[in-house]
């Protein structure tokens, strides 16, 4: 079985209650499950603060791009970028490899799906969820005074995340092409979305 | 991995070796392309005349823009493409250089037409008189005509080093700059071609570059290469591209738009000799100007790094450093200035008034030039750190927010001198805006460290 671990990769509307259907599936195959773990992991290996790693999580938005002014203040830089929301990528991407080689893993996020995109027993999956669901959810987790700043809250950390995985990947965030599976938690609930979920993995992997 | 190795080093190699390692290449390829403008100068100046040489001071903003185009499909493209190859998507990555080669292309070829047809108009803007526009029009037919091939060797360039070749990059640079110098000699020197074989001889090198560049990049065992099918601009890749690349490009229109300020201010309080004492002046200052760059440059990953790293002391220590090392350059740059500037302007020109205009400028210009360095390696440091809003306002604060109303008020009392004037007395206005900034950022700073060292 040493080649034939498989991994989950787990895409997700925020508040949809991926984390949960991850934890819950890496139960299930007896795989390792991460996700902010992955920041520690990069953390190790680059020899930077996990703080960092915290700070640049999935995040893309405009300021965040005047970064680039650090490669693009002139034409002629030659000196190699040590550090920059790119190279923060690479390290992580290197730690989702590395715990991909190791044995079967979940993975919520971070482009894992388009970083282990060569790897052979590989499931793609996205978790939607009605607006409802996911700002209750949301709520559970966070004091939010009103259910309109639950909302924005979403709205705002979503297109971050989209804008994070679309210039990484090239591709759109959430479409359905990019996914073996797409579904909504909201409608079955998260235990019984997740029974489905691995249902279809089994039936993938002919487990 | 070679790769990671080198970025761990930072944060464990001694600080000045790191700088050393890093900024040298950055010196060597910045200070060359500054030196190549001198000489490109000094033989106009010499050869063709003190005209001549206020005309090619004209056209400076106008390389500036071509350059700013440019740099934001290069800088954007190799930001890209380094991403990808990191990732070892090639297939993006090859699509990405195809998509250079097009941008390129196209976006040179539109620069090339519109200034073209409108070049005098544009000239004219810039600053020219009846005087200088023949000189600069002869000048910018011969650099628009080749537009492309700049863009693409600038373009190319840029690939190289994202593509894990910054050495072959750096020859690059230094081959067209020892070819544009042989070539200037025998074109403007033996031959006489005037200004315009200044022009060709910066052409013709740039196209032998692109060749070898070329050469390069067709080679099929390269991981990167060129071949059928990478050409067709996609959308998105476009759009990758031109988002990284925005911020160059205001970089250099920003100091695009300087230039044609201060030249229509020299021309309106001093006339066309007046323009080129500017533009001797701007050389000696560019040339050191462009030493700090490259300790710039080189502080960056090291700064930034141990900065990630939470190393603070070692980060503390390259700041030191970088401006120790930056402000000594200056202070060399500084003290030529002040006791030689007749016989630095005296590599430029032969004429009286405008060797007297130059010495004066030159004197004027530098006044407190060795306080720029700190200016230029504490905004660059804020920029490293990720304070990206504080770096952007103090680049601005030298250039933008003092300079300009400086250069317009000042001559209203003091003519011709206050144009002058405007350079030191912004530069002095930004070094004291940056100095509070970092000690006021730095005491803060302080007690993070401290309270990092209690458990």
């Amino acid at each position: 079985m040493y080649s034939r671990h498989i991994i989950i990769n787990i895409g997700r509307q925020l508040g949809s209650g991926g984390h949960d259907i991850g934890r819950m599936l890496a139960l299930d195959f007896g795989a390792k499950y991460y996700d902010r773990e992955l920041l520690n992991l990069a953390a190790k290996e680059s020899g930077l603060s996990a703080h960092v790693f915290e700070q640049h999580d999935e995040r893309k938005g405009f300021l965040r791009s005047l970064l680039h002014l650090q490669a693009g203040m002139s034409s002629a830089n030659y000196a190699r970028q040590g550090f920059s929301q790119d190279s923060l990528f690479q390290f992580q991407s290197e730690a989702i490899r590395k715990a991909a080689s190791e044995g079967s893993c979940v993975f919520v996020g971070r482009c894992a799906d388009y970083v282990l995109r060569d790897h052979q027993n590989i499931v793609n999956i996205f978790v939607t969820a009605s607006m409802e669901f996911r700002i209750s959810q949301v709520m559970a987790r966070q004091p939010f005074a009103t259910l309109q700043e639950a909302r924005h809250f979403i709205e705002q950390n979503e297109s971050k995340r989209a804008d994070y995985y679309h210039y990484y990947t090239g591709k759109k965030w959430g479409h359905a092409s990019s996914y073996d599976l797409c579904i909504d938690s909201s409608v079955l609930g998260l235990k019984d979305t997740e029974k489905f979920i691995a249902e279809f993995i089994r039936k993938r992997f002919k487990l | 991995m070679d790769n990671k190795q080198s970025t761990l080093e930072l944060g464990q190699k001694p600080v000045g070796r790191l700088l050393w390692q890093y900024a040298l290449p950055a010196i060597v390829a910045m200070t060359a392309s500054s030196l190549y403008n001198i000489i490109d100068r000094a033989f106009i100046g010499q050869v063709v005349g003190a005209e001549a040489i206020a005309g090619l001071g004209i056209t400076f903003p106008f390389m500036n823009l071509s350059g700013a185009f440019g740099a934001a499909v290069g800088v954007g493209a190799s930001t890209c493409i380094s991403v990808k190859l990191g990732q070892r998507d090639y297939k993006t990555a090859e699509n990405l250089l195809g998509n250079t080669v097009t941008l390129n292309l196209v976006v040179g070829f539109a620069f090339m037409v519109v200034c073209l047809v409108f070049l005098d108009p544009i000239l004219r803007f810039f600053g020219a008189s009846d005087v200088t526009l023949p000189y600069a029009r002869e000048f910018m037919q011969v650099i628009l005509l080749g537009n492309m091939i700049t863009h693409m060797y600038f373009g190319m360039n840029a690939v190289l080093r994202a593509a894990g070749k910054p050495r072959h990059a750096m020859y690059a640079v230094l081959f067209t700059v020892g070819m544009n110098i042989v070539l200037v000699i025998a074109f403007v020197w033996w031959l006489r071609w005037g200004i315009r074989g200044a022009a060709l001889a910066t052409v013709t090198s740039q196209t032998m570059a692109l060749c070898w560049q070329t050469w390069i990049f067709s080679d099929r065992r390269e991981l990167l290469h060129l071949k059928r099918g990478i050409y067709r601009l996609k959308a998105d890749l476009v759009r990758n591209i031109i988002a990284i690349g925005i911020s160059p490009f205001l970089m250099n229109v920003t100091s695009c738009i300087i230039v044609i300020f201060m030249n229509n201010q020299f021309v309106r309080y001093g006339g066309d000799m007046a323009v080129g004492a500017y533009s001797i002046a701007n050389s000696m200052v560019m040339v050191f100007f462009m030493f700090v760059m490259g300790v710039c440059q080189g502080m960056q990953p090291i700064v930034g790094y141990n900065y990630g790293a939470e190393k603070y002391d070692r980060m503390l220590r390259c700041l030191w450093l970088a401006i120790g090392v930056a402000t000594a350059i200056l202070m060399v740059g500084w003290a030529l200035a002040m006791l030689f500037p007749h016989e630095i302007a005296r590599i430029f020109t032969t004429d009286p008034q405008l060797l007297d205009l130059s010495a004066r400028g030159i004197r004027l210009d530098m006044l407190v030039f060795p306080i720029i360095a700190t200016q230029a390696v504490i905004t660059n440091f804020f920029q490293c750190i990720g304070k990206v809003k504080i770096s952007i306002f103090l680049s601005l604060s030298r250039q933008l927010i003092m300079l300009l109303p400086l250069a317009y008020l000042l001559p209203l009392w003091w003519q011709l001198d206050g144009v002058w004037y405007s350079m030191p007395v912004s530069d002095f206005g930004s070094f004291a805006m940056t100095w509070p900034l970092l000690l006021w950022y730095l005491r803060k700073f302080k007690g993070y460290v401290q309270s990092s060292y209690h458990y």
